[in-house]
C-alpha cells in the first residue's frame, strides 16, 4: 500500500461523509486504482482510468444511484426525503440553523404583523379608502385642527359637493350613573349618519341612522362591546335598557362587535357609547353661530371617483368663497382652511416612522441570519465536496446537485418558519401585551393566514437566498479535480469557499454596523430625552380628573353658569387640601395635566393692543388653575405674579403665560400687562410669566400655554393635583370619597402618579429603543459567530502551513498575527461598508431622533470600535488554536 | 490509454451483455460466497476469462435493484486489505431465482444454438 493511498484513506476516514453509496463507490474506485497500479500504471494514470470507468461514457443514472436510498423517482418528494435524511444526520448543525432562522423569521413576522395591522391593512369599514378626516386650520394663527362650527359643518355637508356623507365626531367625557357609583365613560357624539357612513352594523340590536335625525340628542344610544361586558355583564337582553348618561336618559338600541373601534382619537381610552345629535338644539347653541367652533372634528366619505387632491381643491375654492361671503367671521389674515387627510393616515400617521424603522431593522436581522447560515452551509459543503464530486462523476447533472442543495436549504428555512409560527402563535398574547398600549389599532393585531403566508414566503425567500452560494459551489465542482482534492486543504474548491465566506462575513459586519448605529442613535436620543427637565417636580405628585356632567337640558344643569362651578372648585380645593397626607393641592383643567397629550387643542386669541393686524392673531392652549397650582407642581414664576384667591368673579380677568408663549407671541414686547381677547370674546390681561412645562412629552418642545384663574374661567373637565407621600391607589380612594361627599354625581377618574404619566409618555420611544437594541444585540452576536466561523475555517485549511511555519521556527505570536491580520482586514472592510450604508440609512430615522443628529459623531465612533473589538475577539480563539498546532503532526500526515 | 496489461485487460472489444443477463451473472457470482461490488465485477470477468466485462455504470444499479427484489442482502464488512466495504450475499430467494434462471438460460441457449446451427 503506497503512502499516497494511505493518505487518501486517511482523508477518507477523516472526512465526514456518511453517504454509504459514496463510500461503496469510493471503495470500488480505490480498488481499481490499486489494481491499476499493481499492473504498472502511474498513480495519476491509475486514478484517471478508475474515474473514466465511472466517467461520462459509463454514467450510472442518478435513478440507479438512489435506488438504495429511497424508492427513488425523480420527484420533489424524493428530493425532500433525501434532504431531510441529510439534515437529520447532523442534528447540531440543523438545530442551530433552524433556531437562528426561527428567530429571524419570527421577528420579521411579528413586526410585519404589527405593521400590517396598524399601517397597511385598510380600516375595517366599507370602502375605507374613501374615508377622510376633516380638519379646520387657522394658518394665520399657526393653529391646526381648531374644530369647526355647526354652520361650517353644514356647508361641508350640503354645499361642498365633495362628500357622499360627512359626520360630526365629538368625543366627550360623560358620567354614567346607575351603578354602585357614578362612572366616567367616554361618549362619542355624532350626527345620526355616522354608522351608515362607516358601513358598520351592531352585533346586537341596531345602530342609529340618518332617518332618526333630530335637532338635539336622540334617545337611542349604541354601546361598545367593552362597556357591555364591563357594565352590563354581557347581558343579551340589554337592548331597550334605559341608562343615565350625564343625567340624561338614553335607551340602549345596539351593542357594537368587539372588533369595532372608532377610527379617530379619543380622550381617555376607547369610546364606550355612541349618541347621535343634530347639534342645532340644546345643549348646543341654538341657533348655531358661525364663528363658534364647538365641533372638534368630522369624518367624511368622499364622493366615489373623487381623488383626495380633487376634493381638497374644491374645498380650497369653497373656503375662499366663504371668506368673501363672511369677511367678519373669516378675516383674511387668519387663513381659515379645511384640510382633508385619509382616515387611516390620520389615525396611524404618528407611529408610521417608528414602525417603518423597526421593519427595516428587523429585515436587516433576517438578512444577517441568511448570511450566517449561508456561511454555515459553505463550511458544511466543503466537507461534502467529495460526496458531490463523486455524484458528479456518477452522472448527476449540475442542475441536479443545485436542486439537491437548494432542497436542503429550503427544508431548513421551512422548518425555521414553522418553528417561528408556532412560537408566535404560542406567545401572541404576551407579545401584544408588550406593545405600547396607546398604539392605534392595537386590537387589530393578531396572527392569521396573512401571518402564515408571510412566514412561508420569508422561509422560501431566505432559503433560496442562503442556499444560493453553496448551490453555486456545488455546481462549480469539477469531478476530476475535486475528487482528487476531496476536501483536502488548500484545494481550489475550498479557496473558492473561503473567499465566499469572507465576503459573507464582511456583509454581516456591515449589516451589524447599520443596526448598531441605528440602536446607538435611539439610545442617544433616549438619554437626551431623559436629560430634559420636565419644567415641574413630578416626584410625589398625583393627578386625577373630575368630570362635571353636562345634561342636554340646560335647566337640569346645576353647573351651567360659571359661578356654581367656581364655587365647586373652591369647595373641592378646600376638601382635598384637608385630606390627611396631602401636602399641597391644586385644581386645573384636564389640559393643565402635563404629559396628557390628547386633551389639548389650540384656542385662538388676539392681542388687543396690536389692532386687527396679522400679528394680533394667535392660538394657544388655554387652562384654568387655582392659585396654588404653580406652587403645587413646582413651576417657577419668572416674572409678574400668579393668581390669588381674589382673582375671581367680578375682579378684572387675568392670565399667566409660559415662557414659550412669550418667545412665540411677544418676543419684542413686555408680555406682562398685555391685554388679549380669546375666541369666545373674553378679555384678560397678562399678569405673570411662569417656566415652561414639557406638556407633550420630554422630547417635544414646550407649547405656548395660557393659564387663567379657575375662579374666573371654570371648566367642566377638571384636574386635581395632590402633592403627597401616599401612593396613587390610596389617593384615589381618598379623592373619590371626598369628592363624592361634595357631589356624588361627579365621576373621578384617571388617578395616576406623575411619574407614571411621564413614563407612559415615553412608552413608544422605549418600545422602539428596546426592539432596536435587541436587534442590534442579535446582529452583534451573528457577526461575532460569523467572524469566528470563517476564521476557524481558514485556520483549519491552513493547519499544515502553520505547522510547517512552526517547524521552521515561527513563534506562536507570529502565527496568531498571521490569523488576526486577515480578520482585521475583513472587519475593517465590513465596518467601512457599514458606515457608508449607515449614513444613508440613519437619515430615514430622523423622525425618531431627539437631541442628536443622524450623523452623531459619538455613535459613529463607538460602533466601529465595538465591532473592531468583537472582530478581533472572535478570531482570537481560532488564532490560538492555529498557534498551538504541533509542528511535527502535519508533517507526518504529509 | 489502451495499454494492455495482465491485471486490467482492455475489454472494450468484448460483446455487450444481453438484456437481463447481468442480474443472473451477479447471482451466480454471489453463489460462490459473499463479495463486494468490485469483487463481483472481477469475479464475473475472471469466470468469463476476460471475455466479458461488467461496466461499473450498470453493475451498481443492478446490485441495488436486485437487493430491492430481495434476492441479495448487503452488510458492511472488512475487505482483504482491511477497508470498509459493502458485502453482498445471496438470500434463499436469490438461490431459488438463480436455479430458475440457470434452467431458463440452459433451455434458451440450447434452443438458440439449435436455430443458429441449422443449415
Amino acid at each position: 500500500v503506497t503512502p499516497w493511498l494511505r493518505r487518501c484513506a486517511a482523508v477518507w476516514r477523516s472526512s465526514r461523509i456518511h453517504d454509504e453509496i459514496a463510500e461503496e463507490l469510493q471503495f470500488h474506485i480505490d480498488r481499481r486504482v490499486e489494481d491499476n497500479m499493481r499492473s504498472g500504471m502511474s498513480p495519476d494514470e491509475a486514478r484517471a482510468d478508475a474515474l473514466r470507468r465511472f466517467g461520462p461514457r459509463l454514467r450510472i443514472h442518478e435513478d440507479g444511484y438512489d435506488v438504495r436510498r429511497a424508492a427513488w423517482s425523480d420527484t420533489v418528494i424524493a428530493d425532500v426525503r433525501a434532504a431531510a435524511r441529510v439534515l437529520a444526520k447532523q442534528p447540531g448543525f440543523t438545530s442551530i440553523a433552524v433556531l437562528t432562522l426561527a428567530l429571524g423569521i419570527g421577528a420579521n413576522v411579528a413586526i410585519f404583523t404589527l405593521v400590517d395591522a396598524v399601517l397597511l391593512r385598510p380600516l375595517p369599514f366599507r370602502e375605507p379608502d374613501r374615508l377622510v378626516r376633516v380638519f379646520d386650520d387657522l394658518g394665520g394663527a399657526s393653529a391646526a385642527d381648531v374644530g369647526m362650527s355647526v354652520p361650517e359643518f353644514e356647508d361641508l355637508r350640503d354645499r361642498s359637493g365633495v362628500f357622499d356623507e360627512i359626520a360630526v365626531i365629538f368625543p366627550a367625557s360623560t358620567a354614567l350613573s346607575g351603578g354602585d357609583r357614578v362612572e366616567r365613560i367616554e361618549l362619542l357624539g355624532t350626527t345620526p349618519n355616522y354608522f351608515e357612513l362607516l358601513g358598520v352594523r351592531a352585533a346586537l340590536g341596531r345602530v342609529y341612522g340618518q332617518a332618526e335625525w333630530a335637532p338635539g340628542f336622540i334617545d337611542g344610544a349604541v354601546i361598545s362591546n367593552g362597556l357591555w361586558t364591563r357594565q352590563f355583564g354581557g347581558d343579551p337582553h340589554v337592548i331597550g335598557r334605559r341608562i343615565r348618561v350625564d343625567e340624561d336618559a338614553y335607551t340602549i338600541i345596539g351593542v357594537m362587535p368587539p372588533g369595532f373601534r372608532h377610527p379617530g382619537q379619543s380622550l381617555n381610552g376607547d369610546i364606550d357609547i355612541w349618541a347621535a345629535a343634530g347639534f342645532v338644539a340644546p345643549p348646543f347653541p341654538s341657533p348655531p353661530v358661525r364663528n363658534q367652533r364647538i365641533l372638534p372634528g368630522a369624518i367624511g366619505r368622499l364622493k366615489s371617483g373623487l381623488t383626495l387632491q380633487q376634493a381638497q381643491r374644491r374645498l380650497d375654492a369653497a373656503a375662499a368663497q366663504l371668506q368673501l361671503t363672511y369677511p367678519k367671521e373669516y378675516p383674511a389674515h387668519l387663513r381659515w382652511s379645511v384640510r382633508l387627510q385619509p382616515a387611516q393616515t390620520a389615525l396611524t400617521g404618528n407611529v408610521r416612522p417608528t414602525l417603518v424603522v423597526l421593519l427595516a431593522a428587523v429585515s436587516f436581522v433576517l438578512l444577517m441570519v441568511c448570511v450566517n447560515i449561508a456561511g454555515l452551509l459553505i463550511a458544511r459543503s466543503s466537507a461534502r465536496t467529495r460526496e458531490f464530486a463523486i455524484r458528479r462523476a456518477l452522472g448527476a447533472s449540475r442542475a441536479r446537485l443545485v436542486r439537491h442543495v437548494l432542497t436542503e436549504s429550503l427544508l431548513l428555512a421551512l422548518a425555521g418558519g414553522a418553528a417561528a409560527v408556532l412560537a408566535l402563535v404560542a406567545a401572541q398574547q404576551a407579545l401584544i401585551a408588550m406593545m405600547p398600549a396607546d398604539l392605534p389599532r392595537l386590537t387589530e393585531v393578531h396572527a392569521d393566514w396573512r401571518t402564515l403566508t408571510l412566514a412561508l414566503t420569508l422561509a422560501i425567500v431566505t432559503g433560496a437566498l442562503f442556499g444560493l452560494v453553496p448551490a453555486v459551489h456545488a455546481s462549480a465542482l469539477d469531478p476530476n479535480r475535486d475528487l482528487k482534492e476531496g476536501g483536502r486543504n488548500g484545494g481550489t474548491q475550498s479557496l473558492r469557499q473561503s473567499r465566499s465566506r469572507a465576503v459573507l462575513v464582511m456583509l454581516e459586519i456591515a449589516l451589524s454596523v447599520v443596526l448598531l448605529t441605528g440602536a446607538g442613535l435611539l439610545i442617544r436620543s433616549f438619554s437626551a430625552m431623559l436629560q430634559q427637565r420636565p419644567g415641574f417636580d413630578p416626584n410625589g405628585l398625583v393627578t386625577g380628573q373630575i368630570w362635571i356632567p353636562v345634561p342636554n337640558n340646560p335647566k337640569a344643569n346645576r353647573y351651567l353658569q360659571s359661578a356654581p362651578r367656581a364655587a365647586l372648585a373652591r369647595d373641592l380645593l378646600g376638601r382635598i387640601g384637608a385630606l390627611p397626607g396631602v401636602e399641597k393641592a391644586a385644581l386645573g383643567r384636564s389640559n393643565d395635566i402635563p404629559f396628557l397629550t390628547n386633551v389639548r387643542s389650540p384656542f385662538p386669541f388676539s392681542f388687543m393692543d396690536a389692532g386687527a393686524t396679522p400679528e394680533s392673531d394667535h392660538a394657544a392652549d388655554f387652562g384654568g388653575v387655582t392659585p396654588g397650582y404653580f406652587d403645587a407642581l413646582g413651576i417657577p414664576l419668572m416674572g409678574g405674579r400668579v393668581f390669588t384667591d381674589h382673582d375671581g368673579d367680578g375682579a378684572p380677568r387675568v392670565a399667566v403665560v409660559n415662557e414659550a408663549f412669550v418667545r412665540t407671541f411677544s418676543p419684542q414686547r413686555e408680555a406682562i400687562g398685555r391685554p388679549f381677547r380669546d375666541a369666545g370674546g373674553r378679555e384678560a390681561q397678562i399678569i405673570g410669566v411662569v417656566g415652561d412645562v414639557r406638556d407633550d412629552g420630554l422630547d417635544a418642545p414646550p407649547q405656548p400655554h395660557v393659564y387663567t384663574s379657575i375662579f374666573q374661567n371654570p371648566a367642566f373637565a377638571l384636574a386635581v393635583f395632590v402633592r403627597t407621600r401616599a401612593d396613587a391607589s390610596t389617593v384615589q380612594q381618598a379623592l373619590t370619597r371626598t369628592i363624592h361627599d361634595a357631589d356624588a354625581d361627579l365621576p373621578v377618574f384617571g388617578v395616576r402618579t406623575m411619574d407614571d404619566l411621564m413614563s407612559a409618555s415615553m412608552v413608544r420611544r422605549r418600545f422602539a429603543l428596546l426592539l432596536m437594541s435587541l436587534f442590534a444585540a442579535v446582529a452583534l452576536l451573528l457577526a461575532a459567530t460569523g467572524v469566528f466561523g470563517v476564521m476557524a475555517f481558514i485556520v483549519g485549511q491552513r493547519r499544515q502551513e502553520f505547522s510547517v511555519r512552526r517547524a521552521l521556527g515561527a513563534q506562536a505570536r507570529d502565527i496568531v498575527a498571521l490569523v488576526i491580520r486577515p480578520s482585521l482586514i475583513l472587519t475593517a472592510g465590513g465596518i467601512a461598508a457599514g458606515l457608508v450604508a449607515s449614513t444613508v440609512v440613519t437619515r430615514l430615522m430622523s423622525k425618531l431622533l431627539f437631541g442628536v443628529s443622524a450623523g452623531d459623531p459619538l455613535t459613529f465612533t463607538v460602533v466601529p470600535v465595538l465591532l473592531g473589538i468583537v472582530g478581533v475577539a472572535a478570531s482570537l480563539v481560532p488564532a490560538m488554536r492555529a498557534a498551538s498546532v504541533d509542528p511535527s503532526a502535519a508533517l507526518r500526515a504529509e | 490509454m489502451g495499454r494492455n496489461t495482465p491485471g486490467t485487460p482492455d475489454t472494450r472489444g468484448t460483446p455487450d451483455l444481453p438484456q437481463g443477463t447481468l442480474d443472473m451473472l451477479v447471482l451466480k457470482a454471489l453463489s460462490m460466497g459473499p463479495m463486494h461490488g468490485y469483487g463481483i465485477g472481477q469475479r464475473i470477468q475472471q469466470l468469463a476469462e476476460d471475455l466479458l466485462r461488467v461496466e461499473e455504470g450498470t453493475l451498481y444499479p443492478a446490485l441495488y435493484r436486485i437487493e430491492r427484489r430481495g434476492w441479495i442482502d448487503s452488510e458492511w464488512g472488512l475487505s482483504d486489505n482491511n477497508r470498509r466495504a459493502r458485502f453482498y450475499t445471496l438470500t434463499r430467494a436469490g438461490r431459488k431465482q438463480l436455479a430458475v434462471e440457470t434452467a431458463d438460460w440452459a433451455q434458451l441457449t440450447f434452443a438458440i444454438g439449435k436455430v443458429m446451427q441449422a443449415s
